[in-house]
């Protein structure tokens, strides 16, 4: 590959555009606006100029360019989607509305799950019929396809998803299908089940479909809009797109398949905080990210953050994959495994009876924002108890950029605290204690859940608000270290910098594995390297050594419905290695949940490989400076840490003034994008790659 | 109530109460993880809960709101049985319906969890359906048994562990006497294993607040509850409500049965009274008291205030009396297997006395036909198979301001539906057809949510046991509202097909094709009201024809152009509802 250049990031948050432009020697330009929601693409434009601008670095000397953005899911969250037609097998127009039947509110008769994103009028049913081992039981009806296609014309239908029963096991109907359609139809976008996303269960496959051909217009026109843009700014390189597995994959590739990038947004921090610290030798760590409205944990173990193979997306947080909601809409997409819960920074505090309060799941997200940004918000936010306590600056935020009114956040804690006979610094703490609370659980999901003891983690603290509650939370989980990277307010862009570019394949093989033979399974496993190589390579990675494959069989015992997911060896497989692999997917499921049984029957579900584009070099850099300077340091101020000490006067410094030897909280740290506390009982210290170090004193 | 209990801060209860759920939510994430069954697995039939040291009901997980009402009377019956002999380390089991737990298949475990001190601070409770637990009809739903004896292996209360080791004779009992052993000892063990997870987060939850706290914290957690429960009933009118429903059958052959409730809000307390309900009957339908007052619980606890904790202290401004030895309150020997049916029936009787007397909050009867399947055979290599699933509604009633959404899921029988990829990879049949049934909605105002029909053909001879409802008295509509229409179960559909009762058990041959049309939901209001441009939607959506958008909603649609006619609908509509037009 070719020596990097300067390399460049854009992150597109809902409510901010963060830039990171990263030189060979690793200083750091950063730029922080507000997205601009009608056109995302500008407010890009305009903060990458105002970077290059300000750095002085020339648009020719960009290498690479990687891009995170939330407009799939946002588009799909607004319903702004296209108007999709779907196919069906005869006799299963209903699939994708009748859904699962589960309901994620108990005792609430006033429930709703989404409308389906593809109405009945426009859910078209076709003669044909697979079974579930792959064999034809009804011919494909080309009739009704031309019927169809006639119908599609009238209703001005430009996409079009193609889902039939079984079609994960023999795809030829779909093909088919498409096939004729395309002939029917020039020019019509059409998303067909078994290449998108071969894997069983049809309303989950239907689904994956249904939202990929709904998002695919809006993605196919935002990622033109953006590469022209960028074009315009001088930047040649293609924009590298973050997927939701945490791997990157070109524009090209992302804009027909959207699905696959609907989580973009807050991968690239989890991979940038895995990367990052494999440079700084840790090993276990725990991603932690609180936004506006959600905070989200991401376990990394042994190097490793975990990718599932599907989520549910839309509707409202959930931790990890844990239960059916039923609320959202499911997509068979590899998604980095990242436990969510609904409170951020921007949550609303409310009574709850006479003397006790809740906190959440609204939020007062960015308009009218928490009652302090003097924007017309009256409702307590998290953010305005954080103020109220001392932990963020009473005057402005965002280097000056946000003035901060903290008599609003007053006004609005003191009016809930007399509803509940508390005064305002005490509903300020309460609201504090029980945000901590409900974002512990989406630290222990990932964690004490899965039988992992957080204890011996390191605390990976990530965007702008969560180090202000970082010390509380890792005592309340006894990790006893914490780190902060620099432009930790920024770092979802950051880390975009040092993802690798990964294609995701997969088949189903959904097989008793008394009854596989080898020769098939090799057939598969093939099959699936090759097209990762040919992947690879068309990216440029054309030298064996840059090219890394890992293959992984999901197993399962017979009838169990989670899989798990066994490594396979390098190149063919003899009889004797499967029944190695059978055996290790005991010894995982022994790990796992705690318990093997042997004697059963198990059988494979399905094989992936995953293929990666590394570098020779390291991707992040020796050690990071930040370009831009930071303003003045504010004077100590008082700072409430609760029963006994109370107030504390707490020093208040930038983090270019934290020196290599410890010092002891309590200790607030001020910068552009963030805010950190270090809680009593805390030291602080900065290492030689800028990043701010917690240790508990023991 | 004692009074440190009262003073304590209700921020550290509302922690507790956190970690609690969380809990429960870990014990259920470990069983969808490790179960086997798809009953397990897919329709999620089991439920996790916190209770405390005398076996109170403290906090519960997303879960079954039928099993939630019935854990304090299945632990009783083990505290009643053990009394102080119950130690660290033992697994408590029961499935006896007469020592307060369901019905055979659900099997109750509880774990005793203590202080550092050895001092019980609670149990972890955890009850999951088993695919099978022996009995004559393969799946415990057969309708027509007469004796519980009949039904399966009858597990009274017992230590399954006994101080840390299990109890093998136990253990090889079941294996012996279930017919997919593998399975039904594998969901079994994935149900240990959660506990096993749930013990060691309970115990964080205890190193974190302290014994004393969460102790104390749960009795509080428990007045809280009463007391939010009883404020929330004061805001309710007072006065009294009545509601009949009907049961197809007693699980034989057999004239429709009555349940007869009457409702009493007085203050902050409800009455529920099941005076005039039928005599207990010979099949395996009838409910045990734990089981109607499960339902009773749930459909009530509808209509109070969401954010309230179920547990113990929910339970006690709720009254519920039935009549001995009638169909929701049997003795023993009486059978009860399938007795999920009629709490179905319980549920709808309650939530329409409480639609009566609070109008205008409670919608028309959630539609379906409770409707039930297990199919059991022999693979071509001789081994055995059970293929079990529930469907059992298909969508809500109708609202006083809103439709019933078709296929909405119902938060009372919060049971997934199993892919039909799955079924179809696992068992020897062919699902032919899973759709909506247009024009099967109850008609009104705001209709109900449309019946769906889910047909099968069978690739193997096998023994298939149905039990659902609904032939004879359907989802009820409100105000005006019409039920919907009837449910079906056809054999054979087509020309030489015949209908069959809603329950049965016979053998099927290969080839042989089983049609389930379930009931939609009731309509609210009367269906001459309904917006003209909802029904034009319906047509369009073809959820309904255009001859029933006239029949049934009085409003005409030009069938070329697909618009309202809409002085022809104005005619149509001076006549009464239910009359075709000319």
């Amino acid at each position: 590959m070719l020596a990097e250049g300067y390399r460049l990031a854009v992150d597109i948050g809902g409510t901010f555009t963060d830039v990171a432009l990263l030189a060979p020697d690793g200083r750091l330009h950063t730029g922080k606006v507000l997205s601009t929601v009608d056109n995302y693409g500008h407010a890009v434009e305009d903060s990458v100029g105002h970077v290059l601008c300000s750095s002085g670095v020339a648009p020719a000397d960009v290498t690479r360019i990687a891009h995170g953005t939330t407009v799939a899911s946002n588009a799909l969250f607004e319903r702004r989607g296209a108007s999709v037609a779907l196919l069906t097998t005869r006799g299963f127009r209903d699939v994708l509305e009748l859904g699962r039947f589960r309901s994620p509110r108990l005792y609430d008769l006033t429930f709703q799950k989404p409308p389906p994103l593809v109405e009945r009028r426009l859910r078209f049913q076709v003669g044909e019929r697979i079974a579930g081992d792959g064999r034809v039981l009804q011919p494909l009806e080309e009739g009704d396809l031309d019927r169809i296609a006639g119908r599609l014309d009238e209703l001005s239908i430009s996409s079009v998803a193609v889902c039939f029963l079984n079609a994960h096991v023999n795809p030829e109907h779909e093909i088919r299908a498409a096939e004729r359609l395309s002939t029917r139809c020039p020019g019509m976008a059409i998303t067909i089940s078994s290449q998108l996303a071969p894997q069983i269960q049809e309303y989950e496959r239907t689904s994956t479909t249904v939202v990929n051909a709904y998002l695919r217009p809006v993605m196919e026109a935002y990622l033109g809009d953006l590469e022209r843009r960028l074009n315009g700014l001088g930047l040649t390189p293609s924009p590298l797109v973050m997927q939701s597995s945490g791997g990157l994959l070109p524009a090209a590739q992302t804009a027909p398949n959207p699905v696959f990038a609907i989580e973009s947004g807050p991968a690239g921090g989890v991979v940038g905080a895995q990367r990052l610290a494999a440079r700084l030798g840790i090993a276990d760590l725990i991603v932690f990210d609180m936004g506006g409205t959600t905070a989200k944990a991401t376990l990394v173990e042994k190097g490793q953050y975990a990718v599932v193979a599907g989520a549910e997306v839309c509707g409202g947080s959930v931790i990890g994959t844990r239960l059916i909601q039923g609320g959202g809409f499911p997509i068979q997409a590899p998604t980095i495994d990242i436990a969510e819960v609904g409170v951020g920074g921007g949550s609303i505090a409310w009574p709850a009876g006479s003397d006790s309060l809740r906190v959440g799941p609204e939020s007062a997200s960015a308009s009218p924002g928490p009652a302090c940004y003097g924007r017309g918000g009256t409702e307590p936010t998290v953010t305005d108890a954080n103020l109220i306590l001392g932990y963020l600056n009473p005057s402005a935020l965002l280097g000056g950029a946000l003035p901060i009114e903290r008599d609003k956040a007053e006004t609005a804690l003191a009016g809930l605290g007399e509803q509940i006979g508390r005064d305002s610094v005490q509903t300020a703490y309460a609201i504090h204690r029980l945000v901590n609370a409900d974002m512990v659980r989406a630290l222990r999901s990932v964690s004490v859940e899965r039988g992992t003891d957080p204890a011996r983690f390191t605390l990976f603290s990530i965007g702008g608000n969560g180090s202000v509650h970082a010390c509380d939370l890792a005592e309340m989980l006894r990790i006893t270290r914490i780190v902060v990277p620099p432009a930790a307010g920024v770092f979802s862009a950051l880390g975009l910098l040092f993802a690798d570019p990964e294609y995701h394949l997969v088949r189903t093989f959904y097989r008793p594995f008394n009854e596989t033979n080898p020769e098939d399974f090799n057939g598969v496993l093939a099959t699936l390297r090759g097209e990762a190589e040919d992947l690879l390579r068309r990216q440029g990675f054309s030298d064996l050594s840059v090219r890394h494959l890992d293959a992984v069989a999901e197993m399962k015992y017979f009838g169990q419905s989670e899989s798990l997911p066994v490594p396979l060896p390098a190149g063919r497989l003899s009889r004797a290695d499967l029944l190695d692999v059978s055996k290790r997917f005991d010894a995982l499921h022994q790990e796992t949940f705690g318990y093997a049984s042997p004697a059963e029957d198990r059988q494979f579900v399905m094989v992936k490989v995953v293929g990666r584009g590394i570098t020779e070099g390291d991707r992040v850099p020796e050690a990071i400076r930040r370009a831009d300077k930071s303003a003045p340091s504010p004077p100590a101020r008082q700072t409430y840490f609760g029963p006994p000490g109370g107030w504390v006067t707490t020093p208040v410094s930038g983090r270019d003034e934290v020196g290599a030897e410890p010092v002891a909280g309590p200790w607030i740290i001020e910068e552009f994008d963030g805010t950190v506390v270090v809680a009593p009982g805390w030291t602080m210290r900065r290492d030689t790659w800028s990043n701010l170090i917690l240790d508990r004193v023991p | 109530m004692n009074r440190s209990v009262e003073a304590m801060d209700p921020l550290t209860r509302e922690l507790l109460y956190k970690g609690l759920v969380g809990v429960a939510e870990d014990m259920m994430v470990t069983v969808i993880r490790t179960s086997r069954s798809t009953i397990v697995k897919n329709s999620l039939d089991f439920s996790a809960c916190i209770c405390d040291a005398d076996g109170n009901l403290v906090a519960q997980g997303l879960a079954l709101p039928g099993h939630l009402g019935s854990t304090m009377p299945a632990l009783k019956g083990c505290l009643d049985h053990f009394g102080d002999d119950i130690a660290p380390g033992d697994i408590l089991l029961s499935n006896d319906p007469y020592a307060g737990a369901q019905h055979l298949n659900d099997l109750f475990m509880f774990k005793p969890v203590y202080d550092a001190a050895g001092e019980r601070l609670g149990f972890l409770s955890l009850v999951v359906h088993h695919t099978d637990m022996g009995g004559r009809a393969p799946g415990g739903q057969a309708t027509d048994s007469t004796e519980i004896y009949q039904e399966g292996l009858r597990i009274p209360p017992s230590k399954f562990h006994c101080g840390g080791r299990p109890n093998v004779t136990l253990y090889r009992l079941i294996e012996a006497n279930v017919r997919v052993p593998d399975q039904v000892m594998a969901d079994v063990r994935a149900q240990v294993a959660a506990l096993e997870t749930g013990e060691r987060h309970f115990r964080q939850v205890v190193e974190d607040l302290g014994p004393a706290t969460v102790r104390h914290g749960m009795m509080e957690l428990i007045d809280h509850a009463e007391r939010m429960t009883r404020a929330s009933i004061s805001a309710l009118p007072d006065g009294e409500a009545e509601f009949t429903e009907w049961n197809d059958d007693c699980g034989l052959p057999s004239e429709p049965v009555k349940i007869r409730v009457t409702i009493t809000v007085a203050g902050d307390t409800i009455a529920v009274d099941y005076a005039g309900t039928d005599a207990q009957t010979s099949g395996s339908i009838n409910a045990n008291i734990e089981w109607t007052a499960s339902c009773t619980y749930a459909a009530i606890r509808t209509a109070l205030d969401p954010s309230i904790p179920t547990n113990a202290g929910f339970y006690r401004p709720v009254r519920i009396s039935a009549p001995q030895r009638s169909f929701v309150h049997t003795e023993h020997p009486a059978p009860v297997g399938s007795r999920g049916q009629v709490g179905y029936r319980v549920r709808s009787a309650v939530l329409g006395a409480l639609a009566l007397h609070l109008k205008g909050r409670v919608p028309a009867c959630i539609g379906g036909s409770d409707y039930c399947f297990a199919m059991s055979g022999r693979r071509q290599d001789g081994r055995p198979f059970l293929c079990v699933e529930t469907h059992v509604v298909t969508g809500h009633g109708g609202g006083p301001d809103r439709d019933g959404q078709d296929a909405g899921p119902y938060c009372l029988a919060n049971a997934a539906n199993v892919p039909v990829e799955v079924l179809e990879s696992e068992f020897p049949l062919i699902v032919e057809e899973y759709g909506f049934l247009p024009g099967s909605e109850g008609p009104g105002c705001f209709r109900g949510a449309l019946g769906i029909v889910r047909q099968y053909r069978f690739l193997a001879d096998s023994v298939l046991t149905v039990r659902s409802d609904r032939q004879h008295v359907q989802p009820w509509g409100l105000f005006g509202g019409s039920s919907s229409t009837r449910p079906r179960l056809l054999l054979n559909p087509g020309a030489a097909g015949r209908e069959l009762p809603s329950k049965f058990v016979q053998p099927f041959s290969e080839d042989q094709v089983l049609r389930v049309e379930m009931a939609g939901g009731g309509g609210y209001g009367n269906p001459f009201e309904r917006d003209p441009g909802a029904v034009l939607d319906d047509v369009r959506q073809e959820k309904i024809g255009i001859a029933h958008a006239e029949a049934a909603y009085g409003v005409v649609v030009d069938p070329v152009a697909v618009e309202v006619d809409r002085p022809a609908t104005a005619r149509c509509r001076r006549r009464p509802a239910k009359s075709t037009c000319p």
